[in-house]
């Protein structure tokens, strides 16, 4: 397999974590039982939501985390400030778009979870950090 | 909440009634809306509006769907962060 | 200066077509580079708990969730397939047949003889009064959240769309304990296949023929709906608007494809109803109009994932075989894969499937 060496900080927490992907535990909107599907349980970790701490699984997208945690909206539009939220859970559609560890415009759908990480509602198109 | 409130293109809040009225007056194409309005310009790029608009444009022109030009798609597929760009090659 | 990769073949998407197509690329003993923009590969298979019909050459029987990892075991073992994950292919020149991979943190270039695309598609947006808000979701993206997650998307959800897909998730719902409450179609009659309507029949789900969701209700996220019933125009009949109670609005109103990379590599297109939206103009062994690109699964037009198995086979030896690389097989392997594709197809719920894949296929016979 080719290894991109790559600088992006949420590859770098993805190769710090080993890039598991992310199974469930079992909880209030967590599946409890299933008649096909078995969701070993993964690790839970914390993470702040507009400095709010929640618990997800490791590994898991941030949106599945958030929704597990009954939140749905994710941000409000930059024009007219209607609410978004998830949508497509490919990365396509841009509807999910949050401010992580600082980050602006990350697509929570597909962005793994990791220990500690800050997600916040991102107001219009968010602001880039400045080092 | 009338019809025309209808968000178009969600990324850039565009309202049916916004891509109505540039129907109207005279922007005949998907690129002349977009280039106008910037529907289709935000993150998705036109993913979500694209057929959407398509849509509008074969009622108000009276031509059948297929018929409505595409426009021009070219790199990068999605959004790439300014940085990447910067770094250039990997080198490895 | 930095070394530019070369590969025989690339293949873009690492669903049941990619993990297909790389498959037959490496047994032809041709380079192959297989590609995802996701963590893990898949595709669709990763939260497909049905079990597949068809052949067992299409796994019948299996779940879709175990395919992956069967494919994924023969391709770890070829030395000549190396698998590249994480990874989006952001660009493909067509003049130079250079391909540009990204990660969010680095640009690498990649030069291949073939290209086969099988990025698969994505779901149709409707337009209603307030589709954006929170608690819309794509059917796909429900299922995904239920299936690989674990994680419930609501309550209380209303279903827009009567194809497999609609019946499918509604049912997957129903197995993770969340109400359905209606599911609404705005033809006149069930899209997808009677055996799976049946299920939600049985389940107690109402399904509306002729009704359509008018609007979304609520102030940050879905508290409820607005359906009503509409005539043949599709224009909703006065006076028949109810309000449904709901916090979940699945749109399953159909997929299409994405294509972006065939249009960037100056394939003719054409834009086929029944396949989902525009799709490239290919010959019987899915190659494009332009020479070095193939199609494959529903990238190519929405199928299935049995069908994109062998589309995906197809493209994949066909593209070696164009290289020179000839697996001995080759020849009877595709006439086999052919009339597979042709048996899935005849069924008479395939005949706009047919009509649609005569209409992007362009004459020319054999290479």
């Amino acid at each position: 397999m080719w290894k991109i060496q790559s600088y992006s900080h949420f590859a770098q927490r993805r190769e710090e974590s080993g890039r598991p992907l992310g199974r469930p535990r079992l909880g209030m909107v967590r599946l409890k039982e299933h008649p096909i599907l078995d969701f070993p349980p993964g690790r839970e970790v914390a993470f702040t939501f507009n400095g709010k701490e929640i618990r997800g699984v490791e590994g898991e997208p941030i949106a599945a985390a958030l929704h597990a945690a009954g939140v749905r909206v994710l941000r409000h539009s930059p024009v007219l400030g209607r609410a978004r939220g998830f949508f497509c859970a490919i990365g396509t559609c841009s509807s999910c778009l949050m401010t992580v560890d600082g980050v602006p415009n990350v697509r929570v759908c597909t962005e793994p979870l990791t220990q500690g990480m800050v997600i916040e509602t991102q107001k219009g198109h968010g602001h880039l950090p400045i080092d | 909440m009338a019809d025309d409130d209808i968000i178009i293109c969600r990324c850039e809040d565009i309202t049916l009634r916004q891509i109505r009225e540039l129907i109207a007056q005279g922007y005949h194409t998907i690129d002349e809306i977009k280039r106008v309005s910037r529907a289709g310009m935000g993150p998705c790029q036109g993913r979500t509006c694209r057929q959407l608009i398509a849509r509008e444009l074969a009622g108000a022109l009276g031509v059948p769907i297929e018929q409505v030009e595409m426009p021009t798609f070219r790199p990068p597929s999605r959004p790439v962060l300014l940085s990447t760009i910067a770094r250039g090659e990997a080198d490895e | 200066m930095t070394q530019l990769k070369e590969v025989d073949i690339a293949v873009i998407g690492a669903g049941p077509a990619g993990l297909s197509a790389a498959l037959a690329c490496g047994k032809s003993g041709a380079t192959t580079l297989l590609i995802d923009f996701m963590d893990a590969p898949g595709g669709q298979l990763i939260k497909q708990t049905h079990k597949f019909f068809g052949s067992e050459r299409q796994f019948a029987g299996t779940r879709g969730i175990q395919i992956p990892s069967i494919f994924i075991n023969q391709l770890s073992q070829m030395p000549n397939v190396q698998l590249v994950l994480g990874v989006n292919a952001s660009g493909y020149y067509a003049d130079s047949g250079v391909l540009t991979l990204e990660d969010g943190g680095k640009f690498i270039k990649v030069k291949a003889k073939r290209v086969i695309i099988a990025t698969g598609a994505g779901e149709k947006a409707l337009a209603f009064e307030n589709n954006d808000l929170p608690g819309v979701y794509g059917a796909g993206a429900v299922q995904t959240l239920m299936n690989v997650y674990g994680v419930t998307p609501g309550n209380r959800v209303l279903m827009v769309g009567s194809g497999n897909i609609g019946l499918i998730v509604s049912y997957q719902l129903i197995q993770a304990h969340v109400q359905v409450v209606s599911l609404v179609e705005a033809a006149g009659r069930i899209g997808g296949y009677l055996v799976h309507a049946a299920k939600l029949r049985r389940a107690g789900v109402p399904i509306l023929t002729s009704h359509t969701i008018v609007r979304a209700i609520g102030e940050e996220t879905v508290r409820g709906a607005v359906v009503a019933q509409v005539d043949q125009s599709w224009q909703a009949v006065p006076g028949s608007e109810r309000e449904v109670a709901c916090d979940v609005i699945c749109l399953a109103v159909g997929l299409t494809p994405l294509v972006d990379m065939m249009w960037q590599a100056g394939c003719e297109m054409k834009y086929v109803p029944a396949l989902g939206g525009h799709v490239p103009v290919r010959d019987e062994n899915m190659r494009a109009s332009n020479p070095a690109v193939y199609v494959a699964g529903d990238a190519g037009g929405v199928e299935e994932a049995s069908s994109a198995m062998i589309s995906g086979e197809i493209a994949g030896i066909s593209a070696a075989v164009s290289l020179g690389f000839r697996a001995q097989d080759a020849d009877a392997r595709l006439a086999l894969l052919k009339s597979d594709l042709a048996a899935i197809r005849s069924a008479p719920a395939g005949e706009k499937i047919r009509a649609g894949i005569m209409s992007a296929t362009a004459c020319g016979g054999e290479r």
